[in-house]
C-alpha cells in the first residue's frame, strides 16, 4: 500500500494538480511544445517527440513543463539549458530499490527508459521489454554467458524477458502474443507483428476479434482452439512468455531462477492464469484475460507454449498411465497362470 | 540330463549394447518421470541436473542405437534375418509362438523355438522387436533430439504442429517403451530356470536343452 502511494498516487495527484493549473502554464504545455517538437520540419533526432506516442504514455498527464520547469518565453533561443526532472523525484520507491543495486553503477534510469515513451509493464507485449537490455547486453554474448549453466540458453534468451529471471518478483504471469510468419519461405520465422499488420488481417472488427469471437473481451479455451485450427490464420501463431507479476528493479538474481524451481517446479496450478496481449494503435499493448488453465490444454489451446514440468496435461498423464498399466497385464496375468500351473512343468 | 551343449548366442558388442541400453533406458525413465513431475519426484537431485542427466542418457542411447544398427546391418549383416519376420513365420510361426506362451507353456510343453546365433528370436520376439527397435526407439530419439534443440529447429517444430504435440508424442512413445519393460523382464524368466536368459545376456552363452524335442529349427543347422 505504502509503495503504491509513493509510486503511483503521489505523482498522480501532483500531475493532476499541475494539469488543472490555470492559463499561462497550461498554454505553454504539451500541445504548444509539440507544435515544434512533434514536427520533423522543426526539430530532428532526439529532440523529436512523437505526439501520438507521448499522448498515450503514463507521463502525458504531466504535460511537458512539469519535468522541464525552467522553460521560459525565450525558448528555443535562450542560452541556458532547460531543467529536467529526475525520475527519483516521483518514482521514489522503485527508484530507491534500483539505486541500491550494483546495476545502478552501470546504467541510469534514462539508459533504459525514454521519459517520453514510458509504458507500464502490463502495457507491453513481454519480450519487447528486452529491447532495453539489448542496448548493452547483446544476445549472442548473453547466450554464451547463460549457456554455462542454463540448458537451452538460446531458447530461454529468445523467449523470456530478462527481468523474469533478474528481478525480485515473487511470481510470474503468462502472456500470449500473436506472432506472424515473416515471409513465404519454407520454415520462416514468426515475429511479433505491429498494430498495422494485424489490423490489416483482422479488418474492421479489430485485432481482438481474431480470437475473441463473441466480443466479450474474454478469451475462452474454445476460442483459442478455434483460432489455432482456423486455416485462415495459418500464418499466425500464439507465442507464450512469462513476465514478472510484480514490478521490481532489483536486478540481482534469486536462487530459484538459478535452480529452475521458479518456473519448472511450480506445478500446473501456477499456470492457471494467462493473458493475451493485443497491440494498440499507440504502440502499447492491452492485456485480455484468458480462461483459467487454458495453457494446460493437451493440444490446441496453445500449441507452441509448453514448459517442461509445469504445463503437463492431465489427460495425457492418464493415457500414459493406461499404456504403462497395459504393459503389466502380461507379467501379472501370465505370471499368475504360470504359478497355478507350475506342477505341469516339473519334469 | 544327457546333453548339455552351449550355444554362443549373444556376441560381445551386442551384450555391451544391451546393458548400456538397459542402464540408459532406466535412467531415462526415472529422470523423465522427475522432469514431468518435479514436485513429486526428486530422486536425482535438482531440476537442472536431472535435465542434463536425461539429455546425456538420451544421447548415449541414441548413439548406441546407431552403433547397434550399423553393427547388425554392416558388420554382422544379419539385421534382416534376425529382426524381420518372414512371411512364413508370420503365417504359422507367430500363431504357434502365441499358442505356446498362452497355452501349451502352462501345460508344460517345450518352447517350439530354439534360439541359434542366426535365428535367435522367435516370431513373436521378432514382431515385438521390430516395432520397438524400428519404430519406437527411432521416434523417441528423434523427438528427443528435437526437444533439446527447440530454438534452432523451431521452424520444423511448427511445421510438425507445435511444441506441445511433439512433447506429448515423446511422452506417449516413452510410455510405450516403459510398458514394454515389465513384459520384457518377465519373459526373460521363462527359460528353464528363471535366470537362464539373463545369464545368457551377461555371458553370451545359452545352455543347450536338457531334453531334445522334435521341433524344427527355422533356417539354421541344429547344434545337436
Ligand atoms: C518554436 C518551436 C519550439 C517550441 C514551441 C518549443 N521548443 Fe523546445 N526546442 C526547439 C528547438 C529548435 C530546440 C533546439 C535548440 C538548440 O538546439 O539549441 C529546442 C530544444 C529543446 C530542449 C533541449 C535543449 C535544452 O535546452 O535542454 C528541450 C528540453 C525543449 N526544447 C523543451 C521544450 C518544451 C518543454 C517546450 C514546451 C513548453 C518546448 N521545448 C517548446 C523549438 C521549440
Ligand atoms: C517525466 C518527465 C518528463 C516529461 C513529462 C517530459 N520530459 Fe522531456 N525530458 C525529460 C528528461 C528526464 C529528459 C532528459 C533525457 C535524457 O537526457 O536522456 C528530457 C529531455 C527532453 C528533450 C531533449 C532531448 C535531448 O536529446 O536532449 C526534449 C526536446 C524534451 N525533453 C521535450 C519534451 C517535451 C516537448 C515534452 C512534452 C511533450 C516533454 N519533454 C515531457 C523528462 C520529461
Ligand atoms: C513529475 C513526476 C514524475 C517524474 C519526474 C517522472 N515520472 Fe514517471 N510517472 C509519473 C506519473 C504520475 C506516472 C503515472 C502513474 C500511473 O499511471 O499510475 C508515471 C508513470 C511512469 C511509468 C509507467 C508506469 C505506470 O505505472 O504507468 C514509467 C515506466 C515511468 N513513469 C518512468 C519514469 C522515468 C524513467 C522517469 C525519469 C526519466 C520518470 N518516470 C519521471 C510521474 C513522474
Ligand atoms: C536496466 C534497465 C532499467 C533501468 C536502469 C531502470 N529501469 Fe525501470 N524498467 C525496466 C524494465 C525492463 C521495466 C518493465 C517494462 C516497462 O514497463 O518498461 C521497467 C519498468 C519501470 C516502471 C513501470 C512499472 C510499472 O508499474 O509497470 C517504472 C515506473 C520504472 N521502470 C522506473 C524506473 C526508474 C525510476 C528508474 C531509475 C531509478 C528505472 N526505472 C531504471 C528497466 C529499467
Ligand atoms: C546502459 C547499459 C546497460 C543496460 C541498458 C543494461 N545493462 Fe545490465 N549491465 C551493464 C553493465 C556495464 C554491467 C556490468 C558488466 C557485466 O556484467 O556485463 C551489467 C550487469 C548486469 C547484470 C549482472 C551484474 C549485476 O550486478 O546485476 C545483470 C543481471 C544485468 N546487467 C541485467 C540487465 C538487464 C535485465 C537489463 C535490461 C532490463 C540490463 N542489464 C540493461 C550495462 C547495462
Ligand atoms: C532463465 C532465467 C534467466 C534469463 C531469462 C536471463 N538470465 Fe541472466 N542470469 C540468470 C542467472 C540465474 C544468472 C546467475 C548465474 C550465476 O550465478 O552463475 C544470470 C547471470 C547473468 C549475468 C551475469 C551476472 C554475473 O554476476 O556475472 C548477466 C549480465 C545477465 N544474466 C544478463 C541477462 C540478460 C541481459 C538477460 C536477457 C537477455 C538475461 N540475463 C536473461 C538467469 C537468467
Amino acid at each position: 500500500m505504502n509503495c503504491f502511494y509513493i509510486d503511483k498516487l503521489l505523482p498522480m495527484i501532483l500531475g493532476l494538480m499541475l494539469f488543472f493549473m490555470p492559463c499561462s502554464l497550461l498554454a505553454m504545455d504539451a500541445d504548444y511544445c509539440l507544435m515544434c517538437h512533434g514536427d520533423t520540419d522543426m526539430v530532428s533526432g532526439s529532440l523529436l517527440i512523437e505526439a501520438t506516442t507521448f499522448d498515450t504514455t503514463a507521463h502525458a498527464i504531466l504535460g511537458c513543463t512539469t519535468c522541464h520547469e525552467s522553460i521560459d518565453d525565450e525558448h528555443p533561443n535562450g542560452d541556458s539549458k532547460l531543467s529536467r526532472a529526475t525520475c527519483l523525484d516521483c518514482h521514489d520507491h522503485l527508484g530507491q530499490e534500483y539505486m541500491m543495486t550494483d546495476h545502478a553503477n552501470y546504467a541510469t534510469c534514462g539508459d533504459c527508459h525514454n521519459p517520453h515513451e514510458v509504458r507500464a509493464m502490463d502495457a507491453m507485449a513481454g519480450y519487447d521489454m528486452n529491447d532495453k537490455c539489448f542496448k548493452c547486453h547483446e544476445v549472442p554474448a548473453m547466450v554464451d554467458l547463460h549457456k554455462q549453466w542454463l540448458p537451452q540458453a538460446n531458447l530461454h534468451i529468445a523467449k523470456l524477458p530478462c527481468i523474469t529471471c533478474h528481478t525480485g518478483s515473487e511470481g510470474y504471469e503468462i502472456v500470449l502474443n500473436i506472432v506472424a510468419k515473416q515471409d513465404d519461405r519454407f520454415l520462416s520465422r514468426y515475429e511479433l507483428p505491429d498494430y498495422q499488420t494485424l489490423q490489416e488481417i483482422s479488418g474492421e472488427a479489430g485485432i481482438l476479434s481474431l480470437i475473441d469471437n463473441d466480443g466479450d473481451s474474454f478469451i475462452t479455451l474454445r476460442e483459442l482452439k478455434a483460432f489455432n485450427r482456423n486455416p485462415k490464420y495459418r500464418d499466425l501463431r500464439l507465442a507464450g512468455t512469462m513476465v514478472p507479476s510484480d514490478v521490481s528493479h532489483d536486478l540481482s538474481t534469486l536462487d530459484n531462477r538459478y535452480d529452475c524451481t521458479f518456473c519448472h517446479v511450480s506445478g500446473p496450478q501456477s499456470m492457471q492464469t494467462s493473458f493475451l496481449a493485443i497491440p494498440n494503435r499507440d504502440g502499447g499493448y492491452q492485456r485480455i484475460q484468458v480462461e483459467q488453465g487454458a495453457v494446460l490444454d493437451a493440444l490446441y489451446g496453445t500449441p507452441d507454449f509448453y514448459m517442461v514440468g509445469t504445463t503437463r496435461s492431465a489427460s495425457m498423464n492418464i493415457i500414459g498411465l493406461i499404456i504403462i498399466c497395459g504393459g503389466l497385464v502380461m507379467p501379472v496375468g501370465h505370471g499368475l497362470l504360470r504359478f497355478l500351473t507350475r506342477k505341469n512343468r516339473q519334469h | 540330463m544327457s546333453e548339455n551343449k552351449k550355444v554362443y548366442l549373444q556376441p560381445t558388442p551386442v551384450r555391451i549394447w544391451h546393458w548400456l541400453n538397459a542402464f540408459g533406458i532406466i535412467t531415462l525413465t526415472v529422470s523423465g518421470a522427475q522432469i514431468r513431475f518435479p514436485e513429486y519426484i526428486t530422486l536425482l537431485g535438482n531440476y537442472k541436473s536431472v535435465i542434463y542427466l536425461h539429455n546425456t542418457a538420451g544421447f548415449v542411447v541414441a548413439i548406441s542405437f546407431t552403433f547397434w544398427f550399423f553393427y547388425y546391418v554392416f558388420i554382422a549383416r544379419s539385421m534382416a534375418n534376425l529382426y524381420v519376420p518372414k512371411v512364413e513365420e508370420l503365417k504359422t510361426g507367430l500363431l504357434r509362438q502365441i499358442k505356446f506362451y498362452f497355452l501349451t507353456y502352462f501345460l508344460g510343453w517345450e518352447n517350439p523355438h530354439h534360439p541359434t546365433p542366426k535365428n535367435k528370436f522367435n516370431p513373436m520376439q521378432k514382431s515385438a522387436y521390430l516395432a520397438i527397435m524400428f519404430v519406437l526407439m527411432p521416434l523417441v530419439s528423434l523427438t528427443g533430439i528435437f526437444m533439446t534443440n527447440v530454438e534452432p529447429l523451431r521452424g520444423v517444430i511448427v511445421m510438425l504442429g507445435g511444441l506441445k504435440i511433439l512433447m506429448n508424442f515423446h511422452f506417449l512413445l516413452a510410455c510405450c517403451l516403459i510398458a514394454f519393460l515389465p513384459t520384457h523382464m518377465y519373459l526373460t524368466t521363462l527359460g528353464h530356470t528363471p535366470l537362464e536368459h539373463i545369464k545368457t545376456m551377461w555371458t553370451g552363452w545359452e545352455e543347450g536343452e536338457e531334453e531334445v524335442s522334435g521341433s524344427e529349427h527355422i533356417g539354421t543347422v541344429s547344434t545337436r
